[in-house]
């Protein structure tokens, strides 16, 4: 899965996330969800520790893209913050874009260090009533 | 008691090929394990293969990390193994990272995480890797007392919960006394990895196992991409019924040899071919195994020194067609790659044909190319495998001709460089001579277990037929075995005289 497709995968769990829930709040917001749900089943793989510095690690780089990012923050415990708070700080698009652009690093990462096969599969876990089919993203994609 | 009204224990496969034999027929189950080793023994892959072969969504494998291998890089590397079965992951197989845990609270914490994830998933194995992390950190404030409660606890709570452990740890052998995990566990693999000259020979043993009855010793294993696969010093023919003896011979494709022979080779014989290079050994082992495809005994050759295609070309130029029988699965030519082989390994992949074909007749050539092929750390126990895996061989009505090259001496007449004529039961010995300006070549049986042999010396010829014997005993040389004769007139005049060939010479 290439740099695309994984922001492609980004992007549906974000819509995923915007759409699940009625009340849609802004972007931001489905990033921060994005983050917080897959932040569990990765502490309970590579501890508070190991999620802290690939999340580190993604932020770092999503913010050479977006540098509206800077102002986002790692907590002690893995959690984001600052994220919900960048829409109000900046333009909305930048704020969604930003954030999809964290969510896409974040995964890649996880397709660099365990594969496509085991990050669908922890994908899959988080969101077992989404379809996150091997390649469909990539099928799609082309589409 | 009798033997109906005793437990009885179940045994988990290991899913490493070879282990579970070694281990009496699998892991016992519910028992607390200790998998020990230094660093890049093979530890962490030897817990994933078992995992993965026991692990389903019913009695899942909680896999717990703690400071050792980063889970995220240990799942990277272990998903290259063909056993890793990437849709058991989270389904069957859980890793749960406790490193936090152990490095900010105590022993207590440590237990309470375990247990509340054991009765959470009820699973069936459970690993803990790594385990010395955990007894390392709780040494730093802990008594001894502590700790040997805390393993006992633990070992309780996942023995009551029905679950197979496995604590994973880096060990030395001094540390075996007076550490209270092994006091308490009922089976210890300890893993052990060593450079000898330029190879690595990987070794495991079976220190303890409560229960049942492990194989003892060392057994060699490796690690390819499909993991551990280890070997048995046993070679897994403990278990082999022994064949009636067989008063059946064996045709060796050579008539004459045959007579020589009282009858051809005895069914299930250890025959050894011993002679300089060029005297015809590899010829006669072809026509040996050509002879018995013939008369429809599946046969398996080794080679080390040519690749099977070759082999058979050679075998084409003195007639004997093995390209068919290769074809027809009645014969295999096994070349075993001149690599780090350790023996048992060898040996395993030469019994696997063997029983593969339903092989009656084995040709080793050469015990000198075998001994080259091995790791030189385990050429040390080349004679002692040999010997396990002939006695088993040939226990089952295998017969099997090895060949093997000595140093041609005038001045000595050696059998073997190998010492190893003690476990064979014939010989035929194969040497150069000087006669009248030539070197010819002379064939004698030097022994035959199972019975009368001729004691004639012959001369022999390597023709496009293979290996022919040209005349009768040789009655007029004295010291032939020397290899310096001297021509011996019986009327007591001992002279120089021309002596041709009685058969046809070489092309």
């Amino acid at each position: 899965m290439s740099i695309p497709e994984s922001r492609h995968l980004a992007q549906r769990l974000l819509t995923y996330e915007a759409v699940a829930d009625e009340n849609s709040e802004p972007t931001g917001s489905a990033a921060f969800r994005v983050c917080a749900k897959l932040r569990r089943p990765l502490i309970t793989l590579a501890g508070v520790a190991g999620f802290r510095s690939l999340l580190s690690r993604a932020l770092t780089l999503a913010r050479a893209q977006a540098p509206s990012l800077s102002a986002v923050q790692i907590a002690a415990d893995g959690s984001l913050k600052g994220l919900d708070e960048l829409a109000s700080q900046i333009d909305e698009k930048q704020a969604r874009d930003g954030g999809a652009i964290l969510i896409a690093q974040l995964i890649g990462l996880l397709l660099t260090f365990i594969g496509e096969g085991l990050t669908l599969r922890l994908v899959q876990d988080v969101w077992p009533e989404a379809a996150f089919n091997g390649r469909v993203s990539e099928k799609e994609g082309k589409a | 008691m009798s033997t109906a009204d005793k437990v009885k224990i179940n045994k988990l496969p290991t899913g490493v090929p070879g282990l579970d034999e070694i281990l009496g027929g699998g892991l016992p189950e519910f028992s607390f394990n200790i998998i020990a080793g230094a660093p890049g023994s093979g530890k962490t892959t030897l817990a994933h293969q078992i995992v993965f072969a026991n692990a389903t969504p019913e009695r899942p494998a909680l896999y717990f990390t703690i400071l050792g291998e980063p889970a995220i890089k240990m799942l990277r590397y272990q998903q290259q193994y063909t056993f890793f079965d990437q849709a058991k992951l989270n389904n069957a197989v859980r890793f749960i990272n406790l490193s936090q845990v152990v490095l900010e609270k105590d022993l207590d914490a440590v237990l309470e995480e375990i247990t509340k994830e054991v009765e959470k998933t009820s699973p069936g194995v459970v690993v803990v890797d790594s385990f010395r992390t955990v007894v390392r950190k709780a040494q730093g404030g802990t008594t001894e007392v502590e700790l040997q409660s805390f393993i006992q606890r633990l070992a309780l709570l996942l023995t009551s919960w029905q679950a197979t452990t496995f604590l994973v740890g880096e060990y030395v052998d001094g540390e075996i006394r007076d550490n209270p995990v092994f006091t308490v566990s009922d089976g210890l693999l300890w893993l052990y990895q060593a450079a000898e000259r330029s190879s690595i020979v990987r070794k495991l043993q079976i220190v303890k196992l409560r229960g049942q009855a492990s194989v003892p010793g060392l057994h060699t294993f490796r690690i390819t991409h499909d993991g551990l696969q280890a070997f048995s010093r046993t070679l897994g023919l403990a278990g082999l019924a022994r064949k009636m003896p067989s008063t059946r011979r064996l045709s060796i494709g050579i008539p004459e040899l045959d007579k020589m022979l009282g009858g051809g080779i005895p069914e299930g014989d250890s025959v050894l071919v011993a002679g300089a290079s060029g005297t015809g050994k590899s010829v006669l082992a072809t026509q040996f195994i050509a002879e018995g495809i013939r008369q429809g005994d599946p046969g398996i050759v080794v080679v080390f020194e040519e690749r099977p295609q070759e082999y058979a070309e050679r075998a084409s130029s003195f007639g004997l067609d093995l390209k068919t029988p290769r074809k027809e699965k009645k014969l295999e030519i096994l070349y075993l790659r001149p690599l780090d082989l350790s023996v048992d390994e060898t040996m395993h992949e030469i019994l696997a044909a063997v029983q593969k074909i339903g092989a009656k007749r084995l040709v080793i050539d050469s015990l000198a190319g075998f001994e080259m092929a091995l790791a030189p750390g385990f050429r040390a126990d080349f004679r002692e495998s040999l010997y396990r895996m002939i006695t088993a061989l040939t226990g089952v009505g295998v017969t099997i001709l090895s060949t093997v090259e000595v140093n041609e001496s005038f001045t000595e007449f050696p059998f073997s460089t190998y010492s190893i004529s003690f476990l064979t039961d014939d010989i035929i010995r194969l040497r150069y001579v000087s006669i009248d300006g030539q070197l010819r070549k002379i064939m004698i049986v030097i022994k035959m277990r199972g019975g009368n042999h001729s004691n004639d010396i012959r001369e022999y010829e390597i023709t496009s037929k293979g290996v022919v014997i040209i005349g009768e005993r040789l009655t007029d040389f004295q010291r032939l075995i020397s290899g310096i004769p001297e021509h011996f007139n019986r009327s007591g005049n001992n002279q120089e005289r021309s002596h041709k060939p009685r058969g046809k010479t070489k092309s």
